[in-house]
């Protein structure tokens, strides 16, 4: 097909349709819009334009700047007092856990290239909320160990941002500088130049759009303001070489503490991102390769077992070092097993970054995330059943 | 002009420990249900109730957490078919359901600055407050009509 129009309108009617028809047996509609994809895609069915797949990496690019950018809420004074040291520990341990035992494996085991063992590390430390909020409100669980698991996936994948940027600039380096002597130091400067430019780039941004807010007479208005500026500050990350993640959540940061209205900021989006989301994840399912899942299965293993295990470690030894009950010990870690947004988006990074790596690593990203997406809610109720935060009969 | 000149100064205003039943008993007779601002007992501004706030009520929990979480679905609701349990009226409390970020404004801010915030943010009335954060009246779309309606002669 290449009409990218009608394409665009059968991905959108088809994406709410099959979001409604897969609410009715519990899973997220993320789930439904990943099937929905790997359907449509070239590997099967062949019905998106090429046009449309061809502009995949520019719809990731906008649609993780955006996400990043609300991630940033996380770091403004007002959530960072009422976060408990609970939270903080488990979420920083689980992450570290994922990425550290999902990086050994991969290097040892798998004996994968260090870089490559180290983007799929990162990855790892994502978790996907969405499908673990589900099960919490069809079954209405209330109690400290749903506040525990809550707090801990909201601010997760800011950790995941973080840890993945810093992983990516040190991958490139290794990627681009392999034969060199001096390339520690080069790895070291190159991930720091990144992580410091975006820093600056974010906070100038932040100071700008406060500075033209003052001129916003309409709703309207602000929600353009908002969206130029995220774009602004992308492209121009893209530019310099600087990370889209990280200059966007710092933008997302900066805001939040610098504007006294900075919510309204990030409540203007919401009247335009459920349709973005939509087209993104529909994407990501048909851009994975049907044909090299079969060559993948050992190191698609590996993945699952590892990230799932470097959670639970993760949660084990934040939950003694805070002193969390022993139900949060236990099993907060399996409540943590969806993957999905975050997870898809620093694939969809690692792609075009890693044109000889990257295929695989997005295939596996895509095909282990359909799996956690349908395990995952399976887990997170058994997780608040063994908590008693739901009493199922 | 300042908004002071306009604002009502009688606002009622709730504690975050009164519970809901008795927070719907005060305005059972209204017609709607206004922006109820939330104090301490030195009158210092801390949230505000909503109507909105009240549906949360029959969402299943911690609003506040998930604005944070990307790619949520929307929870659907239909208020008709919820299980709501007579002592949810005792179990919660304003606190429980007050945003804790919303618009408020000095009452030295000007009446073009008012009207300006109110377009922007889609609000037909604001809490005002004093230079020490202390909720000192509140003032509405329709203050700002009469005052310019009355400047022009209309009203009689």
């Amino acid at each position: 097909m290449n009409n990218s129009i009608l394409g665009l309108g059968f991905i959108l009617t088809a994406g709410l349709v099959s979001a409604k028809v897969i609410k009715k047996l519990s899973f997220p509609a993320v789930t439904a819009y990943l099937l929905l994809g790997i359907l449509i895609g070239p590997s099967i069915l062949n019905l998106v334009p090429k046009d449309i797949l061809n502009s995949s990496g520019m719809i990731s690019n906008v649609v993780l700047g955006i996400i990043a950018f609300g991630i940033g809420q996380n770091f403004s004074r007002f959530h960072l007092r009422r976060i408990g040291k609970t939270v903080i520990w488990i979420s920083v341990l689980e992450a570290c856990g994922a990425l550290i035992l999902v990086t050994a494996a991969f290097y040892f085991l798998l004996h994968q290239p260090f870089y490559i063992s180290l983007i799929f590390g990162s990855i790892a430390s994502a978790t996907a909320p969405a499908a673990t909020v589900m099960v919490i409100r069809e079954y209405r669980a209330r109690g400290n160990f749903t506040d525990t698991l809550l707090g801990v996936v909201a601010i997760d994948d800011a950790w995941c941002l973080i840890i993945f940027a810093v992983s990516l600039a040190i991958s490139q380096a290794i990627y681009a500088h392999a034969v060199e002597a001096s390339f520690i130091i080069r790895v070291f400067l190159n991930a720091l130049l990144s992580i410091a430019g975006s820093f600056i780039l974010g906070a100038f941004m932040a100071i700008f759009l406060s500075i033209i807010y003052r001129f916003v007479r309409t709703q309207a208005e602000l929600l353009i303001l908002t969206l130029g500026l995220i774009f602004l500050n992308i492209g121009i990350a893209i530019w310099l070489n600087l990370s889209v993640l990280l200059a966007s959540m710092f933008l997302g940061a900066m805001l939040v503490n610098l504007n006294r209205y900075s919510f309204k900021f990030f409540d203007s989006l919401k009247m335009i991102d459920s349709p973005l989301f939509l087209l993104f994840f529909v994407l990501a399912g048909a851009n994975l390769e049907i044909g090299i899942l079969n060559n993948l299965s050992l190191i698609g293993l590996t993945y699952l077992i590892f990230r799932v295990a470097g959670k639970i470690l993760g949660v084990n030894l934040g939950a003694k070092a805070s002193g969390a009950a022993s139900s949060v010990r236990k099993y907060l870690g399996f409540a943590l097993v969806p993957q999905a947004g975050v997870a898809l988006g620093c694939a969809l990074i690692a792609k075009s970054d890693f044109p000889e790596a990257g295929n695989m690593i997005f295939t596996t990203i895509v095909a282990t995330t359909v799996i956690y997406e349908l395990v995952g809610p399976l887990c997170t109720k058994y997780a608040l059943r063994k908590a008693e935060d739901i009493i199922i009969h | 002009m300042q908004v002071r000149e306009v604002m009502s100064k009688e606002v009622i205003a709730v504690r975050r420990s009164m519970k809901l039943g008795e927070l719907l008993g005060i305005f059972k007779d209204f017609h709607i249900f206004p922006l109820v601002p939330v104090v301490e007992d030195d009158s210092r501004l801390i949230g505000v109730v909503s109507f909105r706030n009240i549906l949360d009520v029959f969402q299943s929990s911690h609003p506040d957490v998930l604005k944070l979480v990307p790619f949520l679905d929307e929870e659907e609701q239909n208020i008709f078919k919820m299980d709501i349990s007579e002592d949810i009226g005792d179990l919660v409390v304003v606190q429980d359901i007050m945003d804790q970020e919303y618009i408020y404004i000095r009452e030295d801010t000007s009446l073009e600055e008012v009207y300006k915030l109110m377009d922007v943010h889609l609000k037909e009335e604001l809490p005002v407050v004093d230079r020490l954060g202390r909720l000192v009246g509140r003032v509405g779309i329709f203050d700002i009509i009469k005052f310019l309606f009355n400047q022009k002669g209309v009203m009689n």
